[in-house]
């Protein structure tokens, strides 16, 4: 059985120390509930941004762990960033993949491929330092310690159902440039 | 008449608009230079090869490039977008969210590949090369163009303008660089 995203995003909270994290389209509304007032910013208004998105933060912050919540559906729309991403080697990316196999937004329609698309082999053959597949959720949380410590680029396909609101239907949150100018104060006082 | 610049000029007054940006932080690199290679910048993006100074990130597209940009914007590090016109064209939902609505400052080196040395830009033979300074105005960003070395100034100015108004700025690179 596919994990729930809501139970996944919540074991990260308990996790995720100080690490940056940048949620996109369907983790958005529930990260914000789980996460509120944190070190995160969402890729909101440029779908298919959030890997390039957290390449940047984590080139900036070397020091800090970086973490995409990226959709599969997203990643598709920009699916050279791999290459990008592992051409640039940042050590401290983590880049999660929600795979759900649809376009959940936008009404559910198949990606295409739908769920036979295998991000795993994708980001190895771009260059990752380490790419694997998550289907438990005891299993994620066995392996959430290396995910926030082990050299990056790693990507990690969790196999997910669908996330109980959208940003459709749960329509709350900052703007983008809100959210910027938020984690900007933020980070210039922890450093 | 427009003259090609050379490459040397334009990294140097880069490190310079970017010291200058960096105030008293010695953090290296000094700058972050994201490129789609540009044909027309293709004397740059050799000499960058060479240049410790900055680190040159090559991305896939210029959709990325803008988020990378982003992500440094937040992290508090000074970049600088080399693109071609062609770039732009297809990088433009991306600059709206990112640069625009996000109100992130990003400055832009765009490449005019193809542009005629002995015709203004709004009268190309070449669409790629007409459609550049409307579709900046259309958007409202500001732009110059770098007809010269006498124009290199250009660069930190737009640099900092993108800053002052917390949006993109760019500067037109006429003829190919040499």
């Amino acid at each position: 059985m596919a994990m729930k995203p809501e139970d996944v995003l919540r074991a990260i909270a308990a996790a995720r120390g100080d690490a940056i994290c940048v949620p996109t389209m369907t983790t958005s509304p529930a990260w914000r509930t789980i996460a509120p007032d944190d070190l995160s910013v969402g890729c909101t208004g440029f779908m298919g941004g959030a890997s390039s998105l957290g390449l940047g933060l984590a080139l900036a912050m070397p020091k800090r762990r970086v973490v995409v919540f990226d959709g599969d559906g997203s990643l598709l729309m920009q699916l050279g960033s791999l290459a990008t991403i592992a051409g640039a080697r940042p050590r401290n990316l983590t880049h999660l993949l929600f795979k759900n196999g649809v376009y959940h937004t936008s009404g559910a329609q198949e990606i295409p491929g739908g769920l036979t698309v295998d991000f795993v082999q994708m980001a190895k053959g771009a260059g990752y330092r380490k790419a694997y597949a998550v289907t438990d959720l005891d299993d994620f949380k066995r392996r959430l310690p290396s995910i926030f410590t082990e050299e990056g680029p790693l990507l990690v396909e969790l196999h997910t159902g669908l996330a109980d609101k959208t940003p459709m239907t749960d329509r709350g949150g900052l703007a983008f440039n809100q959210q910027v100018e938020n984690l900007r104060k933020k980070l210039d006082k922890v450093g | 008449m427009p003259e090609s610049i050379p490459a040397p000029l334009i990294i140097d007054t880069l490190k310079d608009t970017f010291r200058e940006a960096r105030g008293t932080s010695t953090r290296e690199p000094l700058g972050w230079i994201l490129s789609v290679p540009d044909t027309h910048q293709k004397t740059v993006l050799a000499a960058l090869d060479k240049e410790r100074a900055l680190r040159v990130v090559t991305c896939a597209t210029e959709d990325e490039a803008n988020a990378v940009a982003a992500g440094l914007w937040i992290g508090g590090e000074p970049c600088a977008l080399m693109i071609q016109h062609a770039g732009l064209y297809a990088s433009v939902n991306t600059i709206r969210g990112v640069a625009m609505d996000g109100r992130v400052p990003i400055f832009y080196i765009i490449g005019l590949l193809s542009r005629e040395k002995d015709r203004d830009l709004k009268d190309s033979r070449h669409s790629m090369v007409r459609y550049a300074e409307p579709l900046l105005d259309t958007f409202g960003v500001p732009h110059a163009r770098l007809e010269g070395p006498d124009d290199v100034h250009r660069i930190p100015e737009y640099y900092r303008l993108s800053r002052e108004r917390r949006g993109p700025a760019a500067v037109l690179v006429g003829l190919e660089t040499i």
